[in-house]
């Protein structure tokens, strides 16, 4: 025999038994359901907020369509509706003039509370409520009908909790995804600060943060400063670096100190960076300009790839460290010939591209080996450092010095002239010259002088080696007149003795193949890195 | 194209859509325009996400309250209309609208005005005629609002689910759109003149918020209640509503029933009304623009504009139809002296922000009403906090 209640749940549970992107699809094609089987004039969907005590309507669906609506009906208001709703699961409203029936949609699911940072189970079983409406004809609901809906209620319920289950798992595989990829992009960035942009930038687009800001702490850990920030456009900002403000330091302290940093209510995490005991830095996330709470799943997520990026960051500083000390000299803290090369190489070639100048300076202390059979090796060092602490805070950041070897140095001057390379090299003798050395026994004050030889791209040369070349004739006619001073080589050219111009000197002979030529792209990662002896 | 509105003429929001997309579709039959109807909250929440690259729908055009302006520009989710089409002006747009369709600072538009509605206060004749012999000079305070909702409340002891006031609010709860003017009468404003500071947390904010509060403390407007079980004007079951002109056609509609349209009464020395505007924008990502302006231009056109503020109840942004508009009914004309009066709110970037704080405060305060746990310290308490939210977001964004 032909049973059409069962036939009519079959239907519906036919209907809802489809992948639903999210829960807004389902409830359009529910209540539309609802709304043809039983000819309501309007259906509707309240969400429960059992901590607001409130039915807060979501969805209306009327003849033609559904959609969205707000309305905020609150529990306390009415006492006896709800009692009647909660003990019977249906109540049927008693003030309108017109039939109108209330269904509770239920679940038993597992969920979790988060209140300071503590996650409870918890089961959570009203979720919602459906209003169903006839004022046209102004038609009963048959006992009959009220079961038949409370069971299709079920059927809602259960496709509710599928559809919501089924959207968490796409967003978390949709999260992994992205944070996956943006492990592999950094991972294999090779310049920290470009991986951190694209990272920052990343988890910003892809969590729907207002704002996201990185806090890296120095090599020592002992002060944490902003570097990166990406802003509500997306637009990367470079921190000023600034230190943290005292008050600042509390969150900071908290951050460090604590392992439940999530609060549901805030808007605003921040997780630490830390390996073991290593302090990183931090990350903070906010949705203060949109006020969106910033979900657990998404703050577990990104609390298992902050390990993933402390871990990265201390590598790639690591890898920077060793960078440093490969083209840093030790002593003097400047860099070495190599490093040197490729640069002068490059400024060569940006020179002849566009036409610039570019001058060279080389320069060695007045009487170095003397200092050293007099006072030591210990005092000859001293007085290197002394002497590079001079020229580091005396040029500009495009000019780059280099230990060239002993106590012989040279500095490379971009986009500056035979002039300007004088005001610089006298700079550097007057502040040189300042330096005593810190012998006791000396009555008088010892000073340190310098003699420097320049030469100019294109008057003296084209090449490297020319330029080279002739900056150290021009020393050899500073030395020759005494010391203590420096000379451009067009100035001296005819104090250069034929033979020393004739013969190739020793730098220009052991010259390194990298300046050899002016194209970078012809660079030999070979060049020697042997101290060049002047005549 | 996709357009991604509110809805706007409540139960006939859908009908009212396709009338304007059928009319629309008619001169530009090339451009399929379709209309995703999105609630306040949810658009609120989906404007930040727009960048989103699993999201689930891109939308061309959408329409946002006016004083979200500097937000889409801030968010980068707003195309520059003043680049997209150079010939574009605010000339003919209402004075008052025209400040929060550019970019702060600057005179490139970002988004165009398409309607805006005023609020006013709205009341049966013959209801207040019971209580009050001049009713338009009582109401012209908010204590003599107040007075005259007590004498109703008593005249209509007897009847069932009698509220003086009828709420107007969609969620049925506290509005803050209906608080503003209570805010605005004491010459008062969310911010200091140099918008560097907030007054949400002066003694004069408090008070302006508790006389609106008071209608619902006193009870003498429903709150949190099942919309359908509440009377109305029209049903008799009220006799006052502090509204938009937005639902008021329904007076027209029963025969015999008279309904005065009067300003909103002052709650200090100064009258004052919400102008509430409502414009357009087109996304930064859309994929057709031009359509986009086409149609934004064809809303703006003084036909349509006409048209469609007949439809949803509403005024046209332009000058070019609000006169004439007006013009229609002499019951329109109250309007007029309410206008000069009326205040929008500012653009600023974090001007949705502080009204969707200020919700949430008055959703507390709303909760607190219903289960009688309501005290004036609590609000004062939780508008401090609010203020000292807002000053912290102005240290961010600047405005």
């Amino acid at each position: 025999m032909f049973d059409k209640r069962s036939y009519t749940l079959y239907k519906f549970h036919k209907q809802l038994n489809q992948s639903f992107q999210n829960k807004r699809e389902l409830l359009e094609c529910a209540l539309q359901a609802l709304r043809d089987l039983f000819r309501l004039d309007r259906v509707y969907f309240f969400d429960w907020q059992q901590e607001r005590a409130i039915l807060s309507l979501k969805m209306m669906c009327k003849k033609e369509y559904c959609m969205d609506m707000q309305e905020d009906i609150s529990v306390a208001n009415e006492p006896v509706f709800l009692r009647q709703l909660l003990q019977k699961g249906v109540a049927e409203t008693t003030d309108l003039s017109y039939p109108a029936l209330y269904v509770l949609i239920r679940w038993q699911r597992p969920s979790v509370e988060l209140k300071s940072g503590e996650v409870r189970s918890i089961t959570r079983e009203k979720v919602g409520v459906l209003r169903l409406e006839r004022f046209r004809k102004r038609r009963v609901f048959t006992p009959g009908e009220i079961d038949l809906i409370q069971d299709l209620g079920r059927e809602i319920s259960h496709n509710l909790y599928n559809t919501e289950v089924d959207q968490a798992k796409n967003q978390r595989l949709n999260m992994s995804t992205a944070l996956n990829d943006l492990s592999t992009i950094f991972a294999s960035s090779l310049r920290l600060n470009d991986g951190l942009e694209l990272i920052l930038k990343g988890v910003q687009r892809y969590f729907h943060f207002d704002r996201v800001h990185l806090y890296l702490t120095n090599s020592e850990g002992t002060r944490i400063k902003s570097v990166l920030g990406v802003d509500i456009s997306g637009t990367v900002t470079h921190e000023s670096g600034a230190s943290l403000r005292d008050e600042e330091k509390q969150i900071l302290k908290e951050v460090f100190d604590s392992s439940a940093t999530y609060r549901a209510i805030r808007s605003v995490i921040y997780l630490p960076l830390k390996l073991q005991r290593t302090k990183v830095g931090f990350l903070t996330f906010d949705n203060i300009l949109s006020r969106r709470k910033i979900g657990y799943l998404d703050f577990i997520s990104l609390q298992q790839f902050a390990s993933q990026m402390a871990l990265t960051i201390d590598n790639a500083r690591l890898f920077e460290r060793v960078q440093e000390l490969s083209n840093y000299d030790e002593l003097t803290k400047l860099p070495v010939r190599r490093y040197f090369n490729e640069k002068f190489a490059e400024e060569l070639y940006r020179a002849k591209r566009f036409g610039l100048s570019l001058s060279l300076v080389i320069m060695d202390i007045d009487f170095f080996k003397q200092i050293n059979d007099k006072h030591g090796h210990q005092i000859g060092d001293w007085a290197l450092k002394a002497v590079s602490k001079i020229i580091r805070s005396s040029l500009r950041q495009t000019d780059v010095p280099c230990r060239f070897g002993g106590d012989e140095m040279i500095i490379m001057l971009p986009r500056t002239n035979a002039e300007e390379a004088k005001v610089i090299a006298r700079r550097l003798q007057e502040r040189i010259h300042d330096i005593t050395l810190p012998d006791r026994a000396s009555v008088e004050p010892e000073h340190l002088s310098i003699s420097q030889g320049v030469s100019t791209y294109p008057a003296d040369g084209a090449t490297a080696d020319e330029l080279l070349e002739k900056a150290d004739q021009a020393l050899y006619v500073v030395k020759q007149n005494g010391r203590g001073s420096f000379a451009v080589y067009r100035e001296v050219a005819d104090q250069v003795p034929q033979e020393v111009k004739k013969s190739k000197t020793v730098a220009a002979a052991e010259k390194p193949a990298a300046t050899q030529s002016a194209h970078p792209a012809e660079l030999s990662p070979e060049s020697s890195d042997k101290p060049v002896s002047l005549p | 194209m996709i357009l991604w509105a509110m809805p706007d003429s409540g139960a006939r929001t859908m009908e009212d859509y396709a009338a304007l997309v059928a009319l629309f579709r008619k001169e530009n039959p090339s451009i399929d325009l379709s209309v995703r109807v999105l609630t306040r909250n949810v658009l609120w929440r989906r404007i930040f996400t727009l960048k989103d690259p699993f999201h689930e729908e891109m939308p061309d055009l959408i329409q946002i309250p006016h004083y979200w302006t500097a937000l889409i520009v801030k968010a980068g989710i707003a195309e520059n209309l003043s680049q997209l089409d150079p010939g574009l002006t605010l000339t003919d747009s209402l004075p008052q609208l025209k400040e929060n369709c550019y970019q702060p600072g600057t005179k490139d538009i970002y988004s165009y005005p398409w309607w805006f509605d005023l609020s006013a206060l709205h009341y049966r004749v013959d209801h207040l005629k019971m209580v009050s012999s001049s009713p338009d000079e009582e109401l012209k305070t908010w204590s003599g609002l107040l007075s005259v909702c007590a004498k109703l409340r008593e005249k209509f002891k007897n009847v069932p689910g009698y509220y003086p006031m009828q709420n107007s609010d969609w969620r049925g709860s506290l509005s803050m759109r209906s608080a503003l003017p209570c805010m605005w009468s004491r010459e008062l404003n969310f911010f200091t003149e140099d918008r560097a500071a907030t007054l949400v947390g002066s003694k004069e904010f408090k008070e302006a918020l508790h006389d609106y509060i008071t209608l619902a403390l006193k009870e003498y407007m429903p709150i949190l209640r099942e919309r359908g079980s509440l009377g109305t004007i029209v049903s008799g079951k009220a006799s006052m509503m502090l509204a938009r002109k937005q639902g008021i056609s329904t007076f027209s509609a029963h025969r015999g029933m008279r309904v005065r349209t009067v300003p909103v009464p002052m709650a200090g020395d100064k009258p004052a009304a919400y102008l509430s505007g409502m414009n357009l924008f087109i996304n930064t990502f859309s994929q057709h623009k031009k359509d986009a302006l086409q149609f934004i231009k064809f809303c703006a056109r003084k036909d349509i504009q006409m048209r469609y503020a007949t439809m949803i109840e509403a005024f046209p942004a332009f000058e070019y139809a609000f006169e004439p508009f007006l013009a229609q009914s002499p019951r329109l004309q109250t309007y007029k002296h309410i206008l000069p009066s009326a205040q929008i709110l500012p653009n600023m970037v974090i001007m949705g922000t502080v009204m969707e704080i200020l919700k949430r405060v008055l959703a507390m305060c709303a909760a607190q009403i219903v289960e009688h746990r309501f005290t004036q310290a609590l609000l004062d308490k939780e508008l401090d906090m609010t203020a000292k939210e807002i000053e912290f977001l102005l240290s961010i964004y600047k405005g």
